[in-house]
């Protein structure tokens, strides 16, 4: 208990656990399938964007994917902003020397970016010759691309929002817990009035008021959405610690002398962990469902960020165009499904009693 | 104050537009007085204040004998422009179209009462004492005026109220609810600031005669008196006897009698859900030139529908009788001549060419902010937006760049002037010029000090927040990079009213008039509270005022979205404003579109040159369909029904009988 890092040391108990999760075979493979599609979310840009890997001009290599833009004037054309590497692909193998050459992503596209500039804006079906697997958006842009970096931008946002949630309502529920009395019943009735307010309308009634002088973020959406939503985990963390609390070995750190915060991060939370990494599958899910509703609203994000919500509130007023709908739908529908089955699987296998089975 | 209320006059006001498909938010709300005397025993409370301010006021209303109505008068009569209805048009049937939210009053006046069934309650059915033709540009036909006159000074203009002109209730309308009207206008009570300040500021006197003679008196002489004036319809002074300062209550849901040709009856406001209106069986109106051949459904059904692609599908449907499809999305997609009901020729698309003043589409850049405040920077947006692409791409080629603040005034718009084109090279140059010279690793331009040459773009239209992207893109490619902040149109338009905004992606929908107006938009006043100097009063240069070299108080709640404050051109609105000929409001007009061109505060937008829709093949419509300056294709009332070839139409959705199909383009108004 009183190890250097209780949360990372895994005592015999927890990698029990750990074995039971990855014999639940569905909520393990969930697992992988989702550490994967977020690993590779992260080097989204090798993956799915319009700057290309490599190009070699002249004898010299560039690597744009990250770093500085490169015009279109370095590469021998007339014009000061970003060169287009698909064009400049396009020409480089009409040249027959073939010295120079570029290598693109195997999805071309980023996600801010209106193709076909020449024809028409309207929704292109899904198309292999062009590399828009999925088809385009309303404005030409790439669904694929679209989805994959919203998919980024919705992990980036479940995991600051479970981040602050939960350092929030975990501080919040440990001290009512562990200080009971007056205090407990005080933060509880301010908690009782707060969660009562209805949470979808006043985050789009803030949303709506925020802008005029900061500007909508991530950062500002997500210390809206936190602003109500950090309610639900003081409850089980209150309750948690109200039954450790009463344990010989708090009484024991007690009598050491210990400090008030090191008997409740360093004795208590440990052994309230389960209760937590059960809720977080959940969390995910919810926050990313709240993410998209609010950005199908036209709350959330600005545009032109790339989000599911705003793909889904395209996709439904464009229903002639049911690729859209459909690309979002099923993004979300199996994002939140391999969740919700890790989430399961991560229930059962932390549960105490080891033979009931999670209906 | 309710966003339309915001400027501009009632026949003529300025609202705010929602929506690529140019939506009027609010069309225009009109005053109107009530006729009629009290047979009660005694005067009613409104009656009493009514006679307490004919006494305290008794310099604006005067109070005359027929022999006082000056003999050498040339009277009009509007006999001499032609009529623009179809006689032929049968009368009858039920019509059924929507609006796209329920009222939450049924008053034509007062707080909430310019929603969008306002059309239908006023603006579109009930008749001004004189209307401006909407074929022949500065022509005006009478509506309850039997005829009018306008003085030699062009001062004061007498009327001549037409002797069948009645109530629904029966009443013949008379001088008594002009002088109601007036008193309504102006009463506090009103809670409607726009309009004290309008029948205040630009009627001097109302001189009575008898029952159906008054003449009203104006400070200015205006080339368009009668139309500009004389677009006014009366309220009913014998049913707003409970009037007084609670009356918005009281008269919320009351039905009143009308001078038009259709009533809301009580009985058919269903709520929430849709309103019916009901042709008046004997209107007074129905036979009197201008007025045959309109108004011809016996039932007008306006059914709520919230969502405009639900409507449309209705429309496919059936169950609506005509549709607007400004959208490119609806022209294109969800009715496109491939439909089975267009490919069969039941259901009918139109494109009609009108010729009306265009909402003035466009970025406002705000010229009070760091940075904008420099000209250099603001031609270089000017060349950075690439509205060509989006006329031509997102609006599919219906849409394209205006060239003027004022496109769509005829022959009153500039011939010189075009848009600065979109030339990123061109763009650069000019944010060199601005000290914007070495790019940065994310291609927005950077200054010697290391600031970025960004700005947001304000914008609360879901229609535009597709579009938006697009300009973005292309600006990057001058170096400039835009912020995009769509909000919900409350916060929206507030936030550009109060001049926070860097740059604002907005218009104003301007009804049809004999020339633009500036004053709402490019007045320094409006733009400064302290623009001039001088205590007290309101000032304007005409008073001896002196610029202000410093303004510091920005004026909140006004149209001057782009801050412009330049003492040479508020010079000139004056005079504007007060000049009296067309040449002279012409060459004026035109110098002030020169000015407002070398500030470049205004990214010229995108006007669609015509209204486009469907409608099935048993509406019918005038010879040509429509007239020049209508902003919507029922404005004037001008379709029937054919009640026949509606049986034969439904029983051939069923058949499945075909009928030649044909796009109907009416380009007769086109302009170029």
């Amino acid at each position: 208990m009183t190890s250097r890092f209780p949360l990372l040391r895994l005592d015999p108990l927890t990698r029990t656990k750990m074995r039971r999760f990855r014999l639940i075979r569905r909520g393990y493979a969930s697992f992988l399938i989702l550490v994967t599609a977020m690993l590779l979310s992260c080097a989204a840009e090798v993956l799915v964007h319009s700057r290309a890997l490599v190009v070699r001009y002249e004898g010299n290599w560039y690597f744009p994917t990250y770093g500085r833009i490169h015009t279109g004037k370095e590469f021998g054309l007339d014009y000061a902003y970003e060169v287009n590497y698909r064009d400049l692909r396009t020409r480089f193998n009409a040249d027959a020397a073939g010295r120079n050459w570029v290598l693109l992503p195997p999805v071309p596209y980023n996600p801010l970016e209106n193709c076909y500039v020449g024809e028409n804006f309207r929704p292109r079906p899904p198309d292999w010759r062009t590399s828009h697997f999925l088809g385009t958006d309303q404005i030409n842009r790439d669904i694929l691309a679209r989805l994959v970096y919203g998919f980024r931008n919705a992990l980036v946002f479940a995991g600051s929002f479970i981040l602050l949630t939960y350092a929030v309502g975990i501080t919040l529920g440990c001290l009512m817990g562990y200080f009971g009395g007056w205090f407990d019943l005080f933060v509880q009735r301010l908690i009782e009035i707060w969660s009562n307010i209805p949470f979808l309308f006043v985050v789009i009634i803030v949303a709506s008021i925020v802008p005029s002088s900061i500007g909508m973020n991530l950062g500002v959406l997500l210390f809206i959405v936190v602003l109500f939503s950090w309610t639900g985990m003081t409850y089980y963390m209150r309750s948690a610690t109200y039954r450790e609390k009463a344990r010989d070995y708090v009484h024991a750190a007690q009598v050491l002398g210990a400090g008030t915060s090191r008997i409740i991060f360093r004795h208590i939370l440990p052994n309230v962990l389960s209760t937590i990494v059960t809720f977080i599958p959940f969390t995910i899910a919810s926050s990313i469902s709240a993410l998209t509703a609010l950005d199908f609203l036209g709350f959330g994000l600005p545009p032109p960020t790339p989000s599911w919500g705003e793909l889904l509130r395209q996709g439904t007023s464009n229903l002639h165009s049911p690729w859209i709908v459909a690309s979002a739908f099923s993004a979300l529908v199996i994002v939140l499904v391999l969740v919700t089955f890790v989430g399961e699987a991560i229930r059962e296998a932390f549960d105490p009693k080891k033979f009931t089975t999670y209906q | 104050m309710p966003l339309g209320h915001i400027i501009g006059r009632c026949a003529s006001r300025l609202s705010v537009v929602f929506g690529a498909a140019a939506l009027l938010l609010a069309g225009c709300s009109k005053p109107a007085p009530t006729a009629g005397t009290s047979a009660a025993a005694g005067p009613s409370p409104m009656e009493a204040d009514l006679a307490r301010t004919l006494k305290a006021q008794a310099e604006f209303y005067l109070f005359k004998t027929p022999a006082d109505v000056p003999g050498d008068l040339k009277w009009q009569n509007g006999a001499e422009l032609p009529e623009f209805a179809d006689p032929k048009a049968k009368k009858g049937g039920a019509f059924n179209y929507y609006v796209s939210d329920f009222p939450r009053t049924i008053r034509t006046i007062g707080p909430d009462a310019t929603g969008g069934i306002r059309s239908y309650l006023l603006d579109y059915v009930e008749p001004y004492f004189m209307h401006p033709h909407p074929n022949v540009p500065g022509g005006v036909y009478p509506g309850l005026a039997a005829e009018w006159a306008v003085t030699a000074d062009g001062r004061t203009m007498y009327y001549r109220i037409d002797p069948k002109a009645r109530w629904s209730d029966g009443r013949p309308l008379t001088t008594d609810d002009v002088v109601f009207t007036f008193y309504f206008m102006r009463s506090p009570h009103l809670h409607e600031p726009w309009y004290n300040d309008y029948y205040t500021k630009h009627f001097r006197q109302l001189i009575v005669f008898d029952s159906r003679t008054f003449a009203t008196v104006h400070p200015d002489k205006k080339p368009d008196l009668a139309a500009r004036f004389g677009s006014f319809t009366p309220y009913p002074r014998h049913v707003y006897q409970d009037f007084g300062a609670d009356w918005l209550e009281r008269y919320q849901w009351r039905e009143l009698p009308k001078l038009g040709p259709y009533q809301l009856r009580e009985k058919d406001i269903d709520k929430g859900r849709a309103v019916t209106l009901t042709r008046i069986k004997d209107w007074w109106g129905a036979d009197k030139r201008f007025f045959r051949g309109r108004f011809n459904p016996d039932r007008y059904h306006l059914e709520v529908i919230r969502d405009p692609d639900k409507a449309v599908e209705a429309f496919a449907r059936g169950d609506l009788d005509m549709f607007p499809l400004g959208l490119p999305k609806y022209w294109y997609e969800t009715l496109p001549e491939t439909h089975p009901e267009v490919a069969a020729g039941r259901l009918i698309r139109f494109k009609f060419y009108n010729q009306t003043p265009r909402p003035d589409w466009g970025l406002w850049i705000n010229r009070s902010k760091p940075l904008l405040d420099n000209r250099d920077v603001r031609v270089g947006i000017q060349h950075a937006s690439n509205i060509g692409l989006v006329c031509a791409q997102f609006f599919r080629g219906d849409a394209e760049q205006m060239q003027t603040r004022s496109d769509g005034y005829g022959w009153r718009m500039h011939p010189t002037i075009t848009a600065r084109p979109f030339d990123p090279v061109k763009a650069r140059e000019y944010f060199a010029q601005a000290g914007f010279a070495t790019q940065g690793p994310d291609g927005v331009l950077k200054n010697a000090t290391g600031q970025r040459l960004a700005f947001t773009v304000t914008a609360y239209s879901p229609a535009l927040r597709d579009m938006l992207p697009i300009l973005k893109q292309e600006a990057l490619k001058a170096g400039l990079e835009f912020n995009l902040e769509v909000l919900d149109s409350t916060t929206g338009f507030k936030k550009m009213q109060e001049k926070n905004h860097d740059i604002a992606l907005v218009a104003l929908s301007r009804s049809v008039e004999l020339y633009p107006r500036y004053w709402e938009m490019y007045h320094g006043t409006n733009a400064y509270a302290d623009a001039y100097l001088k205590d007290g009063k309101p000032v304007t240069i005409a008073t001896g005022a002196e610029p202000n070299p410093r303004p510091q108080k920005v004026q909140v709640q006004t149209n001057n979205m782009t801050m412009t404050f330049i003492p040479e051109l508020d010079r000139l609105i004056e005079a504007y404003d007060k000049a009296e000929s067309l040449e002279e409001i012409k060459r004026l007009a035109a110098r002030i579109e020169e000015i407002i061109y070398e500030d470049a505060a205004w990214v010229n937008g995108w006007q669609r040159p015509f209204l486009r829709g469907g409608y099935w093949r048993y509406v019918k419509w005038p010879q040509g369909f429509n007239v020049a300056q209508t902003r919507d294709m029922e404005e004037f009332f001008l379709h029937w029904i054919d009640l026949d070839e509606k049986k034969e139409i439904e029983a051939a959705r069923r058949s499945g009988r075909t009928y030649p199909a044909a796009l109907q383009v009416f380009d007769q108004f086109k302009s170029n």
